[in-house]
């Protein structure tokens, strides 16, 4: 008897598409429904920011920071002040450390929030995202109140916050907390026990310690291998060491320990910004700083934990005001190398899931 | 042994050693850094290592390109180093040379530390990490793509950013925008 | 039965009718009116844009189209396939290396079709005019009906500027010039 055979076929996915989170375009080549070959093509969002960034001054950087993770743009506005802070050595006011706390863990929230919603939606779930969207709207609507934008905020300046919180915007913070914790049960009720959810993701794309490791990984990416890795807590920055939290770990590695930690992550947030609003201490929120920032001659590098992995900034200066040469360490674009080796030998419907679950930003992806 | 010449034009790769008494931690990573020197000179001959400092708190040493990938991968397999994760890598232009700078982590030891090397902006070629570090692959072609460092031994070089058909290595200082000005029938458009 | 008046039909005057002939077609619930306006009036209602998001922008269309915004209420439903769309709401920043997709898709849409420019970006390049990378506006690659000015703009300007459009396509189908 004739052995059968079957041919090979490319598919392009993207770069339109509503299942990228944007403009990513992936070539796979399947053989029948299994993938036999991945291959990501980025680049469609890029926008030159490091190169921009050689001839702005350190202040006028921060908004562009708002534009790569676009999701979790307070974290970008860190990323970047932190690292002139720790090359100029700077002190920052206790009130303002607070006030960036508050606002970095919101933002991580509501990234998570709309992580959990769009990876639903992937998954064939729209009303999730319709939600998630209700919650996220709350946050953002604190954010405009405190920076007067919804999505990128430039609240972040180098030695603090640019405006102190309106009065009475700590309170409404606070009667926001125990609101998100009951939506935060809902949701789970609604989502983590679905049958037809935890089918398609449980097993699905399993990373392992030394895999995630040896492609740089971090983030929940990370952590979901079980690996206990948070910057928050290996290296603490800003006053994360005052605050009292756990760092989620996943076990298998697979699609769903990444959603789930996103999902436990967000109480953990949560927890967080409950600690800072009890013990936020009066006082400036701008500490003494020059007017035209200069920082020492050098080359810098620190990272935070940012809503997709470790956020870090490299500065090599000369001196100047501005920076000689400033790389951005993103997450998304690390973390998304690892997805051709995932998808290998996955069935087509499958990529959507594993995908998903990577949590990229395109703007981040491609700067 | 830190204080080797660096080239004047050159902004510092080291903090700048001020008339203030230097900051005890550079002064403690610059002592960690030639530790990890003499660690890689034992093994790997005298001139792998051209020069060690400190990038602020973090041990830095310089490797001769020629031995880049060797002496990573002895900083990654070596029990006494373990440097097992990249952190970020990151090329930047000198207008002399290019650098290639890695920060690499150790998950078991918690130590940093930055390994670097330098490519002559002309033909500029370093031997790819990949093999060692899967993880840098996108960053390779990152640079190759934008600083124009040709990787060998990289498995898919190819621009990623940018189109193929896309000329010169925007963040190279000497890039102009009219490089890629469109053209209709040999005209500027 | 009077028409409601919300809904820019110019029923009122019909042409080669008197008043009173006027005001007994409207008792009778008769509606005279040209093709184009009809068709006019149906296409401003229902507008089906192509999700395009490019960048930051996309968050905040994504955040018009969901719960809190809902711009369904509009008739606006999003679609997946430019051979379904009727409009292109360019949210982003649009890279030389976009631009020929973008056109692509522009040109796989079928006519009637109109584009929404939204954002600094892809109105004029926004903060990265100087960017080796970016197109300085999307208005180089196809027409545009409406920019939408913001970095990005709220959900409540999207929604202003979608109604605008929706009063665009009604003046054009009655025979105005709309200038962009």
């Amino acid at each position: 008897m004739e052995t059968l055979h079957s041919e090979e076929m490319i598919l392009n996915i993207g770069p339109q598409h509503p299942s990228t989170h944007g403009v990513f375009r992936l070539v796979v080549t399947i053989d029948g429904e299994q993938i036999v070959a991945a291959d990501p093509v980025v680049g469609y969002l890029h926008r030159g920011t490091e190169k921009l960034a050689e001839s702005l001054q350190y202040t006028q950087i921060i908004p562009y920071t708002d534009r790569l993770d676009y999701v979790a743009a307070m974290l970008n506005n860190y990323a970047l002040v932190h690292t002139v802070e720790y090359a100029m050595d700077l002190e920052i006011p206790e009130r303002a450390e607070y006030l960036r706390v508050i606002v970095m863990e919101l933002n991580r929230v509501a990234s998570h929030l709309l992580f959990v919603g769009a990876y639903l939606l992937d998954l064939g779930a729209m009303s999730p995202f319709l939600y998630v969207f209700q919650e996220r709207e709350m946050i953002v609507q604190l954010f405009n109140e405190i920076c007067g934008a919804r999505l990128t905020y430039n609240y972040m300046r180098v030695g603090g916050v640019k405006w102190d919180a309106p009065p009475g915007w700590l309170a409404k913070v606070r009667d926001f907390l125990p609101h998100m914790r009951e939506k935060l049960k809902m949701y789970d009720a609604l989502i983590s026990g679905n049958e037809i959810f935890l089918s398609r993701v449980r097993g699905m794309g399993v990373i392992t310690q030394e895999e995630a490791v040896a492609y740089s990984l971090s983030g929940i990416n990370l952590r979901s291998t079980g690996l206990r890795f948070d910057l928050r807590k290996k290296r603490p920055y800003g006053i994360y060491d005052k605050f009292a939290f756990d760092v989620v770990v996943g076990q298998n590695g697979d699609c769903f320990d990444r959603y789930w930690c996103h999902f436990l992550e967000m109480e953990q947030s949560l927890n967080i910004v409950e600690q800072a609003l009890e013990s936020i201490p009066d006082g400036p929120v701008l500490g003494k700083v020059p007017k035209l920032i200069r920082i020492p001659a050098g080359e810098y590098y620190t990272s935070i934990e940012g809503a997709r992995g470790e956020l870090g900034v490299y500065i090599v200066s000369d001196g100047k005001d501005k920076p000689y040469r400033m790389k951005l360490r993103r997450p998304s674009f690390v973390n998304l190398q690892i997805l051709s080796k995932l998808l290998i030998g996955q069935n087509m419907a499958n990529m959507i899931a594993i995908l998903g679950a990577v949590d990229i930003v395109l703007g981040e992806v491609d700067a | 042994m830190s204080e080797e010449k660096k080239p004047a034009a050159a902004p510092a790769a080291k903090p700048a050693k001020a008339a203030a008494p230097p900051d005890p931690r550079v002064v403690a990573a610059t002592a960690l850094a030639d530790e990890i020197r003499a660690s890689i000179e034992a093994r790997h001959g005298a001139g792998a290592v051209e020069e060690t400092g400190a990038a602020k708190t973090i041990p830095m040493i310089r490797i001769a390109p020629d031995k880049w990938r060797d002496v990573v991968t002895f900083l990654r397999d070596s029990e006494d180093h373990r440097y097992d994760y990249v952190e970020l890598m990151a090329g930047t232009d000198y207008k002399d040379y290019i650098e290639l700078v890695i920060y690499l982590y150790s998950m078991k030891r918690d130590a940093y530390i930055t390994v670097k090397t330098r490519t002559p902006r002309d033909a500029a070629s370093l031997p790819s990490l990949t093999p060692v570090f899967p993880g840098v692959n996108w960053e390779e072609r990152e640079v190759y793509d934008l600083l124009g460092v040709h990787f060998e031994g990289h498995p898919d070089l190819r621009r990623i950013m940018m189109w193929d058909e896309w000329k010169g290595y925007p963040l190279r200082k000497d890039y102009s925008d009219f490089d890629n000005i469109p053209t209709r029938g040999g005209e500027p458009r | 039965m009077e028409m409601n008046s919300s809904v820019h039909l110019p029923t009122i005057e019909y042409e080669g009718f008197t008043e009173e002939e006027s005001a007994q077609l409207r008792r009778s619930g008769v509606v005279v009116n040209s093709l184009e306006q009809l068709k006019g009036w149906a296409r401003s209602n229902s507008l089906w844009p192509l999700t395009f998001g490019l960048a930051c922008c996309a968050i905040e269309m994504m955040g018009t189209g969901a719960s809190h915004y809902d711009l369904d209420r509009f008739g606006i439903f999003f679609r997946a396939s430019p051979r379904q769309s009727d409009v292109m709401i360019v949210a982003g920043t649009v890279t030389k290396k976009m631009a020929p997709l973008l056109r692509r898709l522009y040109d796989q849409m079928p006519e009637p079709k109109w584009v929404v420019s939204m954002g600094s970006c892809a109105t004029a390049g926004g903060p990265y005019v100087r960017s080796y990378s970016v197109v300085k506006g999307v208005d180089q690659i196809v027409p545009v009906d409406v920019y939408i000015p913001g970095c990005p703009p709220s959900p409540p300007a999207l929604i202003y500027g979608l109604n605008k459009l929706q009063e665009r396509i009604r003046l054009e189908a009655a025979g105005k010039k709309v200038t962009g």
